[in-house]
């Protein structure tokens, strides 16, 4: 057994005993049935990881990678599912590691300037995805819809053992990484000058890019990980006013997204990472008027 | 309250420096030395040579032929990592859409190699030391978007002094700043240098600035055609001959549009 799942032991008691607040008919289930619970957890486990992530994929200008890398990762379950692998997010994790070196490489070595980088990237594996399945997938029974739009179902005890160690070891790495990250991004030549490894710290960030995209295509799906990735993040640049309060504020309109966009799933009966990525929206959308429209009515403040 | 210690360590020696970009000679036979304490001005048009050599100075360009010692090392050498600070140009280094604080940019200034991924404690009161000397404590906690040009550019300078850095190298800092600010600026940096003892290397397109407060100027253009005292560098006149010009507009500073307008290719042809 592992770790993961030895967490998943002692976080279902607690689970089971919020269970009597749940509101709705099916969204308490995701407190009481084991195969709910785990992805509920897993949710809630990417969603931290991800938004964390977004902010330095906001101010690194890279909004769209999660999104190209999501669809090498579509390829790489294709793969993986042709090949009978019982758990094609290794294949996944694999591919989309590939793509984030190769991709920061021609970034770095400007080769092609970055979002082409990525759009090659993107579509080319996507597409041998497409073809695989196609050529060899005749009879296979995994749910190849749900690596699309997400489907908490198919979060086995195996890929979430992945899920889990993705999401430690990029959280930890990320918190270390953090000032490292804030310094190369924001002045490279500065950070150069101050003896940081700055194509290093570059190489490693994609990297975790990389994991956690294919760590969130389950509970989300490879068309859906940017909801998640760059959309809180997003909407937490019209609240805080640092860094850290923009990370802050992140996680709430994350967890926000997923549990409204859970329960709405559940008792909707919708698609659970279609509904995340909404709900999602939607609270950006709230959070952009508002503030447009209470800073028309508040007298900008004079310029300190 | 004035520290003044006399230093007379040679912070950089260039020796016979040739550079060139793409196959194109940009620099050639530069010989330079800067003393401790010293504020230089590095002065020149447009497509002079003034980035190249900072770049190389830095270690990020390499050299065809020459040498170049800081401390008397090499550039970018492990001994001298922490003792040279660069502060680029605050209105076009930093991005526009970030929510960053004055103290969280300057406290970026005490990372190094070591305290890469664990940042001490201690570095803290740094920090708030660099944020008072550039004169930000009162916004401090504000996001660097909402500060004007002036306040920007003191921000940066604040990170490099929480650095620690000796040796300081500026890349047109007076950039899109109004005059006012400008001056209060270039006295932060003339303080630097008597008080804390800095060893300051400007680049600017802004020769009056230059003039009235550095203690040196150098004028580049492949190679130095002027290296002396601030007030013994040559006036408009003087300026074109060394240039070899006969008709210079009726500029106090360098033209930024050499380079964009056509009509001023007859100075360079005059030239060669």
């Amino acid at each position: 057994m592992g770790l993961g799942s030895q967490i998943l032991e002692v976080i279902f008691p607690i689970l089971e005993s919020l269970e009597p607040l749940m509101p709705g008919e099916i969204f308490p289930y995701f407190f009481t049935l084991e195969m709910f619970q785990r992805a509920l957890i897993a949710a809630l486990l990417v969603t931290v990881v991800a938004g964390y992530l977004g902010n330095f994929l906001l101010i690194r200008n890279l909004a769209l990678i999660g999104d190209g890398l999501a669809h090498v990762s579509f390829g790489g379950v294709a793969v993986g599912v042709v090949l009978g692998a019982t758990g094609p997010l290794w294949y996944a994790l694999l591919f989309s590691v590939i793509a984030a070196v190769l991709i920061h490489e021609m970034q770095t070595r400007e080769l092609l300037t970055g979002d082409a980088s990525i759009a090659i990237f993107l579509t080319g594996m996507l597409a041998l995805g497409l073809v695989i399945l196609r050529l060899w997938g005749e009879g296979i029974t995994t749910d190849i819809e749900g690596y699309l739009y997400g489907n908490l179902l198919l979060i086995d005890n195996e890929s979430f053992e992945l899920i889990f160690l993705i999401s430690i070891v990029s959280l930890i790495a990320l918190a270390l990484m953090h000032n490292g990250l804030l310094a190369t991004t924001i002045d490279p030549l500065a950070a150069r000058v101050q003896g940081l490894p700055v194509r290093s710290l570059g190489l490693l960030f994609s990297i975790i890019t990389a994991a956690v995209v294919v760590s969130m295509v389950q509970v989300v799906g490879t068309l859906l990980v940017t909801a998640l990735l760059v959309t809180p993040a997003a909407t937490a640049q019209f609240l805080g006013k640092s860094f850290r309060s923009c990370v802050i504020w992140t996680q709430v309109f994350g967890l926000l997204s997923v549990l409204l966009g859970l329960y709405f799933s559940a008792e909707l009966e919708t698609g659970s990472g279609a509904m995340i990525a909404l709900v999602a929206a939607i609270i950006f959308a709230l959070v952009a008027i508002s503030k447009t429209v209470l800073l028309a009515f508040i007298k900008p403040k004079a310029n300190l | 309250m004035i520290e003044t210690f006399v230093c007379e360590e040679t912070v950089l020696k260039v020796q016979g420096l040739y550079v060139n970009r793409s196959n194109k000679p940009v620099l050639k036979d530069i010989n330079l030395e800067i003393q401790c304490g010293e504020f230089v001005g590095l002065v020149g048009p447009n497509g002079s040579g003034k980035s190249t050599l900072l770049m190389a100075i830095l270690g990020i360009l390499h050299s065809q032929a020459g040498s170049i010692e800081i401390y008397s090392q090499p550039p970018s050498s492990n001994k001298t990592l922490g003792k040279v600070g660069w502060v680029s140009q605050a209105a076009a280094s930093l991005p526009p859409h970030i929510r960053l604080t004055v103290r969280e940019l300057v406290r970026l200034g005490t990372l190094n190699k070591k305290n890469l991924f664990w940042r001490k404690r201690v570095s803290e009161e740094r920090v708030e030391r660099a944020i008072e000397m550039v004169g930000l404590s009162h916004v401090a906690d504000v996001d660097v978007t909402r500060l004007s040009g002036g306040q920007r550019q003191r921000a940066v300078i604040g990170r490099v002094l929480a650095s620690e850095a000796e040796f300081i190298l500026l890349d047109e800092p007076l950039v899109g700043i109004d005059r006012e600010s400008r001056n209060s600026l270039l006295q932060l940096l003339d303080q630097l240098c008597h008080e804390q003892n800095k060893t300051i290397f400007m680049v600017s397109h802004d020769l009056a600035a230059i003039r009235q407060t550095t203690h040196r100027m150098i004028y580049l253009e492949e190679s130095i055609q002027f290296d002396g005292p601030s007030d013994e560098f040559p006036d408009l006149t003087g300026l074109a001959d060394l240039r070899g010009i006969k008709h210079v507009h009726g500029h106090d500073e360098f033209d930024h549009h050499n380079h964009h307008h056509h009509h001023h290719s007859h100075e360079k042809k005059e030239e060669e």
